[in-house]
C-alpha cells in the first residue's frame, strides 16, 4: 500500500470528523473518496496533505510515517476545490511557482512548465491571468500547478464542483485519462456518486467520519456492505414493508429494504412469463426521462419506481400491470443481505 | 418623471449641503488667510515656530505611518488567515480609537506616563520623557490612528480567503515569499488607501496630542496646535494662514485618495 491511514481520529470541537478511519491505497491507483457533505471526506484529504493534523492514528506515505512531516515536505500535490490559483500571476507563473520555490534552474522550469502546458492543452494561454480563463481551463491550470514539482501523490478536493454541468462530463474523462498518462497515485473527494463511479478505480465511501465500504465501483454497486452504502449508491427506494412484495419474506433483524428501479420489470398482465413470482399493480404516473420512461406503480399499497424502454409497451396512468421484482437489498443494523425473488428461483428449479 | 424630480431634489440638496458645510468654510479660510496680502501670509507660514511645528507634525505622522502600517498588516493577517480564540474580541479592540474621544486617549497617556502616572518612577529612573515631549505626541497620534490600515485590509483579506496562501505554503513557500508574491499584490491598493487615510488623520490630529503636548512652542507644538495658539492670541490672519497649509495638504491627500480608490475599485472587479 502506498498510502495508508491507520485508526485516524479527528475532532473539531464537538464534531467528530474522523472516527477510526483506516484504509490503504495501492500505488498508481485513482481513488474516489465519496460521501455526503459533513461525512469527513475532505478532512481525510486535508490530513493526508498535512493541512490538518489527526488527533490519533498514523498516516503513512510510501511506507514512511508522515504525521510529523510538514505539508510542504510530504511531496504531495493538492488541487483545491476553488483551485486557489494565484490571481495576480500568469498561467505560466502559477504552474512554475512550486519549482521557483524549490530554486530549480530557469531552463528546467521553462521546460517543465511547457511540458505541463502541452499535457493540459493550455498552449497559447501562458500569459493569461486566471480571471481570463474558463472554469475548465482554471481546473487544468490548478492540476498542472499541482503536478509541476513532480509529487508522488495527487490530492484533489471536489475537482469538478466549480464547473458547469455540461463541461463537467468532458473534464471527468479528461482527468481520468491524464492521471492515467502521468501514472500518479491520486485521491479525489466528491459527493457525486456518478463522478466517483465514472472516474475512480476504487471508491471509499465515508459517512459520519467512518469508512463504510472500500471497493471497485462495480463491487460496491453489486454488493453494498452497509445499509448506508446500499442507500447512497445508485437510485434507491427504501421500502419498510417489503414482506408484501411477492417472492420476499420479512426477515427478523432486517427492518427495511432497498429497491433499485433496475430490479423491477414491468409487463402487461397477459404477457407475464412468471405469473407466480410476480404481482399485480397499477400505474400511478408516467414520466418521460429522455432515454426511458419512469413509471410509478402502486403494488399492494407500496409505491415503486421502475424504468421502462421507450420502445416497449405503452402504459397510461391507471393501467393494470404485472410487476416482477428480481432482487432486494435487506437492511439490517450494520449489515446488508442481498435477496433474490424466492418464487422466481423455485420456478427456474422446477423447469430444470 | 417623478423619479427625475426626486433625483434632482436629492442631488441639489446634497450639493447645497456640501457647499454650505464644507466648501464655503474652507474657502473662507483661504480668503481670510490672504486678506492682508501675500507678504503677511508668507511671514506667518515661514515663521520659525510654524516651520518647527510643521516639521514635528510631519515627523509624528511619518513615525505613526510606519508603525501603524506594520501593525495594521500584522493585525489584519492574524485576524483573517488564522483561527484562534478571542479573534472577535481582538477585532473589536482594534476599533476602540474610532469610538473613543481623542481627549480621553490623551488623558490615558497622562495617567500612564505623566507625573501622576504608574510608569513615571521608571521613566524618571531611565531619564525618558514621554509626556510633554515628542514621544508622547507620537504615541498619541499612533493610538488615535491605528485602526485605519487594518480596517481597510480586514474585509479585503477576508473576501480573498486563505486558499491561495495555503496553496503556496503547500508548495514549500515561506511566509515572506507568500506575503510578497500572493498577499501583497492583492491588498496593495487597499493598503495604500488605509495608509493615506491614516496620514490624513495623523497630520490633523488635535485632541489627544493637545493633552500630551504641553504646548511648548518650537518643541512640542504640532501644526494644528500652533493654529490654536495663534488663534487664542487673536492673531487671526496668521492662524488662518497656517490653517490654510493644513487645508492644502488635506486637498492633496483627497486627490491622492481618489486616485487610489479608483484603482482599488478596478482591482476588486478582478
Amino acid at each position: 500500500m502506498y498510502v495508508e491511514l491507520k485508526d485516524i481520529d479527528k475532532r473539531f470541537g464537538s464534531f467528530q470528523a474522523s472516527d477510526g478511519v483506516s484504509f490503504g491505497v495501492a500505488k498508481g491507483k485513482l481513488i474516489g473518496l465519496l460521501g455526503p457533505s459533513g461525512s469527513g471526506k475532505t478532512t481525510i484529504l486535508r490530513m493526508i496533505a498535512g493541512l490538518e493534523a489527526p488527533d490519533a492514528g498514523d498516516i503513512l506515505i510510501g511506507g514512511k510515517r508522515v504525521n510529523d512531516i510538514s505539508a510542504a515536505k510530504r511531496g504531495v500535490g493538492f488541487v483545491f476545490q476553488s483551485y486557489a490559483l494565484f490571481r495576480y500571476m500568469s498561467v505560466f507563473d502559477n504552474i512554475a511557482f512550486g519549482l521557483t520555490v524549490q530554486k530549480k534552474e530557469r531552463a528546467y522550469i521553462k521546460e517543465r512548465v511547457d511540458e505541463l502546458i502541452r499535457l493540459t492543452g493550455l498552449s497559447g494561454l501562458e500569459a493569461r491571468r486566471p480571471h481570463q480563463l474558463s472554469g475548465g481551463q482554471r481546473q487544468r491550470v490548478a492540476f498542472a500547478r499541482a503536478l509541476a514539482p513532480n509529487p508522488h501523490l495527487l490530492l484533489l478536493d471536489e475537482p469538478f464542483a466549480a464547473i458547469d454541468a455540461k463541461v463537467r462530463k468532458e473534464l471527468r474523462s479528461w482527468l481520468r485519462e491524464t492521471i492515467g498518462k502521468v501514472g500518479i497515485t491520486s485521491i479525489f473527494v466528491t459527493h457525486d456518486q456518478d463522478e466517483a463511479v465514472e472516474v475512480a478505480d476504487e471508491i471509499i465511501i465515508t459517512n459520519k467520519g467512518r469508512v463504510e465500504q472500500i471497493g471497485t465501483p462495480t463491487d460496491i454497486y453489486k454488493n453494498p456492505a452497509t445499509p448506508f452504502a446500499a442507500e447512497f449508491i445508485g437510485e434507491s427506494l427504501i421500502i419498510a414493508d417489503y414482506g408484501r412484495l411477492h417472492g420476499f419474506e420479512k426477515l427478523p433483524g432486517f427492518g427495511s429494504a432497498v429497491l433499485r428501479p433496475e430490479f423491477v420489470r414491468v409487463v402487461k398482465p397477459e404477457q407475464e412469463p412468471y405469473p407466480h413470482a410476480s404481482q399485480r399493480g397499477t400505474v400511478a404516473e408516467v414520466l418521460f426521462r429522455g432515454n426511458s420512461l419512469e413509471l410509478s406503480i402502486d403494488v399492494s399499497g407500496i409505491r415503486l419506481i421502475a424504468y421502462h424502454s421507450l420502445d416497449g409497451d405503452v402504459f397510461q396512468p391507471g393501467d393494470a400491470v404485472s410487476v416482477l421484482i428480481h432482487r432486494l437489498f435487506l437492511l439490517g443494523a450494520r449489515e446488508v443481505k442481498k435477496t433474490e425473488n424466492a418464487s422466481l428461483q423455485n420456478n427456474t428449479a422446477f423447469f430444470i | 418623471m417623478k423619479g427625475k424630480i426626486t433625483r434632482w431634489v436629492l442631488v441639489g440638496l446634497g450639493v447645497l449641503f456640501i457647499a454650505l458645510m464644507l466648501l464655503l468654510p474652507l474657502a473662507a479660510v483661504l480668503v481670510y488667510a490672504l486678506r492682508q496680502g501675500w507678504a503677511t501670509f508668507l511671514s506667518a507660514v515661514t515663521d520659525t515656530y510654524a516651520i518647527k511645528a510643521l516639521q514635528l507634525t510631519l515627523l509624528a505622522a511619518g513615525i505613526t505611518l510606519a508603525i501603524n502600517t506594520v501593525f495594521g498588516l500584522f493585525a489584519a493577517w492574524a485576524i483573517t488567515k488564522f483561527r484562534f480564540r478571542g479573534k472577535q474580541a481582538l477585532t473589536t479592540l482594534i476599533d476602540i480609537p474610532f469610538s473613543i474621544s481623542p481627549i480621553v486617549a490623551g488623558l490615558v497617556f497622562i495617567v500612564v506616563f505623566g507625573r501622576i502616572g504608574w510608569a513615571y518612577p521608571l521613566l524618571e529612573a531611565w531619564n525618558i520623557k514621554i509626556v510633554f515631549a515628542v514621544p508622547g505626541i507620537v504615541l498619541a497620534t499612533i493610538f488615535v490612528t491605528f485602526p485605519f490600515v487594518s480596517r481597510e485590509l480586514i474585509p479585503l483579506m477576508q473576501a480573498s480567503g486563505s486558499d491561495e496562501e495555503t496553496a503556496a505554503a503547500l508548495m514549500g513557500a515561506r511566509g515572506l515569499r507568500i506575503f510578497r508574491r500572493v498577499t501583497l499584490p492583492h491588498i496593495k491598493w487597499g493598503l495604500l488607501y488605509g495608509v493615506i487615510l491614516c496620514t490624513a488623520r495623523a497630520l490633523g490630529e488635535f485632541g489627544a496630542v493637545s493633552v500630551v503636548s504641553g504646548h511648548l512652542r518650537g518643541k512640542t507644538n504640532t501644526l494644528p496646535l500652533h493654529v490654536e495658539i495663534l488663534y487664542s492670541e487673536f492673531r487671526l490672519t496668521a492662524a488662518f494662514s497656517v490653517a490654510s497649509v493644513l487645508v492644502v495638504i488635506a486637498v492633496l491627500i483627497l486627490i491622492l485618495r481618489n486616485i487610489v480608490e479608483h484603482k482599488l475599485k478596478r482591482e476588486e472587479r478582478l
